[in-house]
């Protein structure tokens, strides 16, 4: 158990030296200074634009070597200061990202439950019951195989534009205050509502298939073969199935966590959502390196610290693991 | 056990809360959006990035400025003129007051004029021509200059927000752009409310002193959506959750109607005009450094299929002096009438020929008169929709005539980059024609002379070298306004222009205004002008305020 | 008789053409391609072209209906298809590769110090947020193509190329038959080929379906976001240029909702020929 977790965390803290250092280096390298392009929307008098320049980039650093900036950049990581933003300045990134990160969280968090929790115990159902199955097959495939973007675009119109019920964009309206109230949760509750419904239903798809297959797999083992002619009742075979069947989908969600992240940006972009997904789409589009960076890192530090529960979790639930039978599953 | 009474607190707390804080009723409130893209970080007018309505809504300036009307209203000031060739006098309002209580005075212009001398600011540039501020008494002020720049000081009128001195002289000179001036203090009608991550919101001052000059502003509350995208703002404005949007959005003529939209005409070209968007040629590269091949360009393109496809006749194909509103009084109609141009894609191509440019390779391309391929990149910012149809339209239109050119569609990062670089053939740019008192701008950032540098910043990106028209531009700054030694350079600069074209303005952008009338109506339109729709950056004085007073709340 | 011999010895190619869904994953696969093979063919129209007025609805003169500015949809569509589909294919076929190589030898080495380093590698990549990597890469690449792109989603591709193949790697290894080659002394590159590579295709073969969509996925997600290949046009560009213009709000169903349809089912037709297969190679599947 102690070799299985020290591996795991050697491997998220490399993961993380890598990330970060790419992170770093990406926007740095790439052409477009933010500063000029910060400058040329400002249409000042003549000649304010060099004083402009040049106090942006004292403020900035800029004209350090890089490698300074590098190590810079990791030193002022530690102190917990990820920099003043570019394109928002004179506000710190940190606290642009702790106004955004709320609601990645606020949808992520009960999509990627609810549609694990939902979702196997569907694909279980469809599994045993065939004639659930023929019909919920496609429902799943369909789900599954839908770019987030293109099924919240569905979402959005059919709930939104066509029906009219659920509001098509941002996280609270226009007149409401953030508040502990009644009115404003049930308005905040209106806006986060397609967003998570994006998310967990096309997640629900893939776990729902993944499980019913498990479950088929299992039926046909030795084991269930066995306790079958034994007369043993179908729901006890079941029960035994399932938690077999559990072990891959909990592997399969740590795996999945990157790739719902990415479909957590798409969505945020299809209803303005502002989480920290957009922000980095926006971020980019200004070259706001600070930012960029910020957001990069968070997004990855959320995907690891996810990434490392579930392997505590699933060390929990896989005996091998903790009697370290075997390695890698 | 214990659950049940922690659901109970739960229910309590959340039914006792919604008796709390609902904010004003919608009634009283103004949605709008289009004018900020990114959330208010700074409330500081010195800083050129602070929040959008710090200079119109909190802080005002000595003249509002109407681009319907070209006229300089009396705003803080109540009258103001040239008493003498060098001496220009304005005479304040009595009964100015910031929303602190403290009076507005002569003391306060001039210590915000006296700050740009003694810190580095943005327009401490004026000072160039600016001899002394002086107070001669609590409600006149006299600016002194050296030699005026007449036409830059129409523009400064309505631009320069007038600060509290017993605030802003407490503040450390290195710190005057930085400080993020959290609550500011200033002289208009509303004041910051909050800022939050999609949206800014002021709330109106009830002691405004303009209520008694002007009349009070009917919303109690501005709320001021940051949408990013248009088929948002769309969607909020079908779902009226946004009164007025100044966003581009593609459609509003098939659906005004359908969903009740009003825009200031009821016709083609539906928008107020607000800027010249123009093809820039980068005169630095062959051939484009041959004015008679840049000029044949002109005569190409179609603008008319831009106009009609691209944006369904919201904007109207732009004269060939580029001149529009106010700027038309310095228009010569003798020299457009000989040196403008129009669409003769036959002419374009004669001309070309004439200047010895055809097919000599046989591949249908046009060739350099040395026989060297030609070929051409017209760039615009990707994500810029309808600059990147019209530039689709462009290219394919030289293609039509043997040029070979072909859209790109770089990040708007790589954009600037590059055209602040000179890393480019063509683009299509218009961040410094928008509308203003006076043509100077116009000219200046067409033919700008901070050219000789690595990265060009103001204006004039295809680094176009013409010393004679430099010097022109810089006369004409120096001329009273509408003088006729001011009207006799202008046509020279003009003519000069359409000769060389270093840029062709194809049409005029749209000041983009769509409102709903669920909750306000007496919107201003062609039929009834009572304000100026715009909630963009420092064009609050550009007549919105007065749109906010003539608002009535529908019934 | 030949006949009957022919599917004795390849019983599995039997199993795979008359698995009900392999046979609709298929024809639909097929239907697709040949929509973007033929596609460009039968259309009287050019994709940038102004082919009529625009918000016109799918009539006969134009199948997709039209764009807000007049062009023509199927069109669009058709030509977008080809793009997206050569993306998916070249990324996936690098992925694949690129996978298969680092997968084999860190399985074949499982234990030893190659197999560590390269699974550190590739959980490292599995783990980072494959898009946001994908953006970060792209925004800053100054030129993009099909080719660039192809390889940028190849290089966040690949790391399940290699799981899957290394532990199908690891549980063959220790198979009879390959024991007996390695008694035999038979030399390390002969037994990969032979032993384990032949024994891995039908799941080699499973692992680069499910590639193909996931690189159609995340390149249709990039150009959605407008970082996808700057000439050209492909699916997501469709997609993101129905979306900027108010496609939906506007009331042009069509430009949206089709596109997206066809990838869809583009995706829904590979996972079935997946499952298919998948049923076909694990004999235990089969029941249902």
């Amino acid at each position: 158990m102690g070799r299985y977790l020290s591996k795991k965390v050697l491997i998220y803290l490399i993961t993380f030296f890598f990330a970060v250092t790419l992170n770093w280096a990406v926007p740095r390298f790439a052409p477009g200074d933010p500063i000029s392009m910060l400058l040329s929307r400002f249409v000042v008098l003549e000649g304010g634009r060099d004083i402009l320049e040049s106090f942006f980039v004292k403020t900035f650093g800029l004209d350090q070597p890089l490698l300074q900036q590098y190590f810079g950049f990791w030193r002022s990581l530690f102190r917990g200061d990820l920099g003043i933003s570019i394109s928002q300045y004179p506000k710190p990134v940190l606290s642009i990202i702790r106004d955004a990160i709320i609601y990645d969280i606020i949808i992520l968090v009960p999509a990627i439950v609810l549609s694990w929790i939902i979702g196997n115990k569907l694909g279980a159902f469809s599994g045993v019951s065939k004639k659930a199955d023929n019909f919920l097959m496609p429902v799943f495939y369909f789900l599954t195989s839908s770019p987030y973007f293109w099924f919240a675009l569905l979402v959005s119109y059919l709930l939104g534009i066509v029906l009219g019920i659920f509001p098509t964009s941002h996280a609270y309206s226009a007149t409401m205050r953030p508040g502990w109230n009644l009115a404003f949760i049930a308005d905040f509750f209106m806006h986060w509502f397609m967003p998570f419904l994006t998310l967990f239903l096309v997640q629900l798809g893939g776990w729902a298939i993944g499980m019913r297959n498990m479950i088929i797999y299992e039926t046909n083992t030795n084991y269930a073969k066995y306790m079958e002619s034994l007369g043993a009742r179908e729901r006890l075979i079941r029960r035994y199935g399932f938690r077999n069947g559990i072990l891959p989908q909990v592997t399969g969600l740590a795996i999945s966590l990157g790739t719902v992240v990415s479909g957590a940006v798409l969505t945020q972009m299809v209803f303005s959502y502002p989480g920290l997904g957009y922000l980095m789409v926006q971020a980019i589009k200004q070259n706001d390196y600070f930012l960029i960076q910020g957001c990069f890192l968070f997004l990855i530090i959320m995907v690891l610290l996810a990434n490392f529960t579930v392997d505590i979790i699933y060390m929990f639930i896989d005996p091998r693991v903790r009697h370290s039978y075997s390695g890698e599953v | 056990m214990k659950a049940r009474w922690i659901v109970l607190a739960v229910v309590v707390s959340l039914v006792l809360g919604s008796t709390a804080v609902l904010a004003a009723e919608r009634n009283q409130t103004l949605i709008v959006g289009g004018g900020t893209w990114s959330q208010a970080t700074s409330w500081n007018p010195l800083y050129p990035n602070c929040a959008n309505g710090i200079r119109g809504l909190v802080y005002e300036t000595l003249f509002a400025y109407s681009p319907l009307t070209n006229e300089h209203k009396p705003w803080l000031a109540e009258s103001g003129g040239w008493i003498s060739d060098k001496l220009y006098e304005v005479k304040l309002r009595r009964n100015i007051y910031f929303s602190d209580g403290q009076p507005l005075t002569a003391a306060d212009v001039v210590f915000t004029y006296e700050l740009a001398r003694d810190n580095e600011l943005t327009y401490t540039p004026l000072w160039r021509n600016l001899r002394e501020v002086k107070a001669v008494d609590n409600y006149t002020v006299q600016f002194i200059f050296d030699s005026p720049n007449y036409q830059e000081w129409q523009i400064e009128l309505y631009t320069r927000d007038i600060l509290p001195k017993h605030i802003w002289e407490n503040v450390p000179g290195e710190d005057l752009m930085v400080i993020t001036n959290d609550d500011p203090v200033g002289s208009g009608p509303y004041k910051k409310l909050l800022a939050g991550p999609d949206r800014n919101v002021w709330v109106r001052d009830d002691n405004w002193w303009g209520n008694a000059v002007f009349g009070q502003p009917k919303p109690v509350e501005i709320v001021d959506m940051i949408i990013y995208e248009n088929n948002v703002a769309l969607g909020m404005l079908m779902q009226r959750t946004l009164d007025l949007s100044n966003y581009f959005i593609p459609g509003v003529p098939a659906i005004k109607d359908l969903y009740g939209l009003t825009t200031w005409y009821d016709g083609p070209p539906y928008m107020i005009s607000a800027n010249v968007a123009m093809l820039v040629l980068n005169s630095q590269r062959k051939p484009l450094d041959d004015a008679k091949f840049r000029r044949a360009l002109a005569f190409a393109v179609n603008p008319e299929i831009i106009v009609e496809r691209v944006f369904e006749r919201m904007v109207p194909v732009s004269d060939s002096t580029g001149l529009f509103g106010g700027w038309t009084e310095y228009r010569d109609a003798q020299v457009a009438e000989e040196y403008g141009f129009w669409y003769d894609p036959d002419l374009a191509k004669q001309m070309l020929a004439d200047a010895g440019y055809v097919d000599k390779n046989g591949d249908g391309w046009i060739d350099m008169p040395d026989g060297s391929p030609i070929d051409f990149e017209i760039i615009v910012p990707s994500g810029w929709t309808d600059w990147m149809e019209s530039i689709r339209i462009i290219a394919e239109a030289f293609r039509a005539i043997g040029i070979n050119a072909n859209p790109a569609f770089p990040d708007a990062g790589l954009y600037d980059e590059r055209i602040q670089t000179g890393d480019f053939d063509m683009c299509i740019n218009n961040y410094g024609t928008g509308i203003s008192g006076s043509p100077f701008s116009y000219w200046n950032w067409v033919a700008n002379h901070n050219i000789n540098r690595t990265h060009v910043t103001e204006g004039n990106y295809g680094r176009y070298d013409n010393q004679e028209l430099f010097d022109l531009i810089y006369k004409f700054n120096q001329l009273p306004p509408l003088s006729d030694e001011s009207l006799a350079v202008a046509s020279e600069i003009q003519k000069i222009l359409l000769v060389e074209m270093p840029a062709i303005p194809f049409w005029l952008n749209g000041m983009w205004a769509q409102s709903t009338s669920q909750y306000w109506t007496n919107w201003p339109t062609a039929d009834n002008p009572v304000g100026y729709p715009c909630s963009w950056a420092n064009n609050w004085q550009f007549g919105t305020v007065e749109m906010l007073i003539n608002l009535q709340p529908a019934q | 008789m030949a006949a009957r011999d022919f599917w004795r010895r390849h019983e599995n190619l039997y199993f795979a053409i008359t698995n009900k869904k392999v046979i609709f994953g298929v024809v639909i696969f097929l239907s697709i391609m040949a929509l973007s093979i033929v596609g460009p063919m039968i259309t009287p129209y050019d994709y940038e072209e102004f082919a009529g007025p625009g918000y016109q609805r799918p009539s006969k003169t134009h199948w997709f209906g039209t764009t807000i500015m007049g062009r023509d949809v199927f069109t669009q569509v058709v030509y977008g298809l080809r793009s997206t589909l050569l993306v998916g294919f070249l990324a996936g076929t690098i992925a694949s590769a690129i996978g298969l190589v680092v997968g084999f030898v860190s399985g074949f080495f499982s234990g030893r110090a190659p197999d560590e380093g390269l699974m550190m590698l590739t959980n490292m990549f599995m783990v980072l947020p494959s898009l946001a990597l994908l953006i970060i890469l792209s925004a800053y690449l100054p030129y993009r193509g099909i080719v660039t792109q192809s390889l940028i989603v190849a290089a966040t591709a690949w790391p399940w190329t290699a799981r899957a193949v290394r532990s199908q790697t690891l549980s063959l290894k220790s198979q009879e038959f390959v024991n007996l080659s390695r008694i035999s002394a038979a030399p390390t590159f002969r037994i990969i080929r032979e032993d384990i590579a032949a024994n891995m295709f039908s799941y080699v073969f499973m692992v680069y379906i499910l590639q193909f969509n996931g690189t159609i996925l995340s390149s249709v997600g990039l150009e959605f976001l407008g970082l996808g290949p700057t000439r050209g046009i492909s699916l997501g560009l469709v997609l993101q240029n129905a979306v900027n213009w108010n496609a939906l709000h506007l009331g042009m169903w069509w430009w949206t909702i089709i596109p997206g349809l066809i990838l869809t089912m583009l995706i829904v037709s590979l996972y079935f020929i997946n499952t298919g297969l998948d049923e076909v190679f694990n004999p235990r599947l089969r029941e249902l």
